[in-house]
């Protein structure tokens, strides 16, 4: 637990000096709430609907900063220590690759987290939002598509043979999510032939089920999306330490 | 006494390559000496070391350090065993300070790294960026990473490339107050003066092959030279052309 700990504290202090997650987890969340409040926020989700645009959107933009840490932070930062040798020098050490991976992986999820409360605070005292369904739920959902979020960031980073290929397999994953899975640009002004085209990116799916929660519609409607997300987490998890290398 | 390292019959060969990296290695080095792996570069020693050290998996062979297997039993083994790498790289932006903590936190027992940093002469340098340290500053600091554990054995690969002459020195003094309280060390060099102030004993690698384990003494014998760096290129083949070499 010690060991974690001054992990946590040390590895966490240079995350923050390397300053791209400042940008792209907590800046960029922020951005995208404003924008979203001003050009479409009052307006209500759907003709007839009883939640406003940006109630149903709030969902998506949370999971910006997971989406950050999990499929882009996460696979760089495994390679980029594989490929330098820090992944060895632990080899050398009693430390269990678990260890390690865990500490990072807490990191992101501080990083995420400190996005939610961020955009929560500026939701709530700057554009009046009152999420419809339960935080407690929301929650939940949140933290399950963290765990398949990173755990496809912990696949990509075991598994790639290279920090390049894994930056170029992040690139693949992290920009179309980002863009198409709804967590910027909103799902439901899609066309509805590329919404069952991005029905297949596993965000698309967590967003569904964030929205589900924070709008408070029955969960029955989102069986399948947590079956989804579920599987991924469980299958990249167990591939990413089974083929776990150091080197 | 059981030894420290035991190899018995390592063969390693890559796939790139269709002679062995290392072929039928044999080697013990005994608690409490200072054993010295010497070889012109691409014979053989990072893979006799990583191979021992269980980063590499030995085609054949069975390797035991301390008693243990370094695969099967790494993370027993390495509560007892210091390494420092020959390019020991480090994190972007990680201080002295943070590294240390880093290494330390990994272990049930460890020594105060102030202590070390302080008899390596770096505590000034506790808040620096590693990577703004200089040559010298950063092998030291490998080195101090090794000994954190207060270990039983260390393996030092290239143990003071990059420093000078007096901070080698110093270092060759604390390897011998070290190596007094019962330390075990295993290490590469290309510098005969080092390798015979501290080694009891020497293994020369020719092309994967082990091809003399002795004192440095017996080095000279054997080979009729009254130096240990013509002795080393007499074994490894390299005296003759040194020598015509030289007369042009």
């Amino acid at each position: 637990m010690k060991a974690f700990r001054i992990l946590l504290k040390n590895e966490g202090k240079l995350s923050i000096r390397g300053l791209d997650m400042f940008i792209f987890a907590i800046c960029m969340p922020v951005v995208v709430t404003i924008l979203i409040v001003i050009i479409l926020g009052d307006k209500p989700a759907a003709e007839g609907s009883p939640y406003t645009f940006f109630e149903q959107s709030f969902g998506a933009v949370s999971t910006i900063a997971i989406c950050a840490g999990g499929v882009m932070g996460l696979p760089l930062l495994i390679s980029d220590y594989r490929h330098r040798k820090i992944l060895k020098r632990f080899q050398v050490t009693p430390a269990h690759p678990v260890l390690l991976l865990g500490v990072h992986a807490a990191i992101y999820a501080l990083y995420s987290l400190a996005s939610l409360v961020l955009i929560t605070v500026i939701s709530v005292l700057f554009f009046n939002f009152r999420m419809p369904g339960s935080w407690l739920s929301f929650l939940g959902a949140y933290l399950l598509v963290m765990f398949s979020m990173f755990s496809i960031g912990f696949l990509v980073g075991g598994l790639a043979p290279d920090s390049k290929t894994a930056g170029m397999i992040a690139s693949l994953l992290y920009f179309p999510m980002l863009i198409f899975s709804g967590a910027t640009l909103p799902y439901e002004i899609m066309p509805v032939g590329m919404q069952k085209a991005v029905d297949f990116m596993p965000l698309t799916q967590g967003i569904a089920l964030l929205k589900t929660a924070a709008l408070g519609v029955p969960f029955e409607n989102s069986y399948k999306a947590a079956a989804v997300i579920i599987v991924i987490g469980v299958i990249c998890t167990g591939l990413s330490i089974s083929f776990f290398k150091w080197e | 006494m059981s030894p420290a390292i035991e190899v018995i019959h390592l063969t390693k060969t890559y796939k790139t390559n269709h002679s062995p990296a290392v072929a039928d290695l044999n080697l013990t080095v005994e608690t409490g000496e200072i054993f010295g792996l010497l070889g012109p570069n691409g014979a053989g020693k990072s893979t006799t070391l990583e191979c021992i050290l269980g980063t590499r998996k030995a085609d054949s062979g069975t390797v035991s350090v301390l008693g243990l297997n370094p695969k099967s039993q790494r993370r027993k083994l390495y509560e007892e065993v210091g390494v420092q790498f020959q390019e020991g790289s480090y994190q972007d932006r990680i201080t002295v300070k943070e590294i240390c903590e880093e290494t330390e936190c990994l272990y049930k027992t460890y020594d105060d790294y102030r202590l070390l940093l302080e008899k390596f002469n770096l505590s000034h340098k506790l808040t620096s960026p590693v990577n703004e340290l200089s040559g010298g500053e950063r092998q030291r600091l490998s080195i101090i990473l090794a000994l954190i554990p207060r270990p039983k054995l260390v393996f030092l690969d290239e143990l003071t490339t990059g420093l000078d002459t007096y901070a080698r020195k110093e270092v060759w003094e604390i390897l011998k107050e070290l190596k007094k309280q019962g330390l075990t060390i295993f290490l590469t060099s290309h510098f005969m003066d080092e390798i015979e102030i501290l080694c009891d004993r020497i293994g020369i690698l020719k092309i994967g092959n082990l091809i003399f384990t002795g004192t440095v003494e017996e080095a000279k014998k054997v080979s009729g030279q009254e130096s240990l760096e013509n002795a080393y290129l007499w074994f490894t083949g390299e005296l003759k052309e040194e020598l015509e070499h030289e007369s042009i």
